[in-house]
């Protein structure tokens, strides 16, 4: 596995952590009809960022130290026809939630209730660009 | 994803001495997962590379990459 494919691995899987735990324990305070638009998850974001950062520096310094130094190089052209057509993909879905963030608003949400709703947007697009990745480096491109 | 592209790199390699798909990936600037996916049809490389990679073996472009469709 090249280095490039193991740094969309360890996006996938550090977002779909920190973030899935995140989320899920914002809308479960939701649906448990506690509030989700206060400083508790102010907290509890910055926690996850930290856990993020930590997550990836950990993973990625693994990852190195199992990656052949040649394979660690500067993107070759495969490579990077592959990030411009991910990235490009979660662009797309990016302006797509974008514009669903109009739903919420008409039904009265507002503030760090709409943050959150822009940052799942954000998540969800991260997530596309690097299982588009992954998939483009296992079937061609 | 098959490519209408058919290549003899594998041969080439092995008539050049057995040589690595490492050893023409640094030859040519690229990763050894880059040089498996053009051999194996999965991608097909830029006008450049294929002329380094055949200017690797010594031999044509012709000689490395054939249209297939």
């Amino acid at each position: 596995m090249s280095f490039r494919e193991k740094s969309a691995w360890i996006t996938l899987v550090s977002v779909l952590v920190c973030f899935g735990a995140y989320f899920v324990e914002l809308f479960s305070g939701l649906a448990g009809d506690r509030h989700f638009g206060g400083l508790g998850s102010l907290h509890l974001l910055l926690l996850s960022v930290v856990a993020l950062v930590v997550l990836q520096l950990v993973l990625t310094l693994i990852a190195s130290l199992t990656t052949p130094k040649a394979g660690r190089g500067l993107a070759d052209e495969r490579e990077q026809k592959i990030q411009w057509r991910a990235q490009s993909l979660g662009y797309r879905v990016l302006m797509v939630l974008a514009l669903a963030l109009f739903a919420p608003a008409v039904f009265g949400h507002r503030g760090v209730e709409m943050a959150n709703f822009a940052l799942l947007a954000v998540v969800i697009s991260a997530l596309t660009v690097s299982v588009a990745q992954i998939v483009m480096f296992r079937r061609g491109v | 994803m098959s490519l209408p592209i058919a290549n003899h790199i594998r041969r080439l390699r092995f008539e050049a001495g057995e040589m690595t798909q490492s050893q023409l990936a640094e030859a040519i600037g690229m990763t050894r997962q880059t040089v498996a996916a053009i051999e194996a049809g999965k991608y097909s490389p830029s006008l450049e590379a294929a002329f380094r990679i055949a200017h690797v073996f010594g031999v044509g472009l012709d000689e490395v990459f054939q249209w297939s469709a």
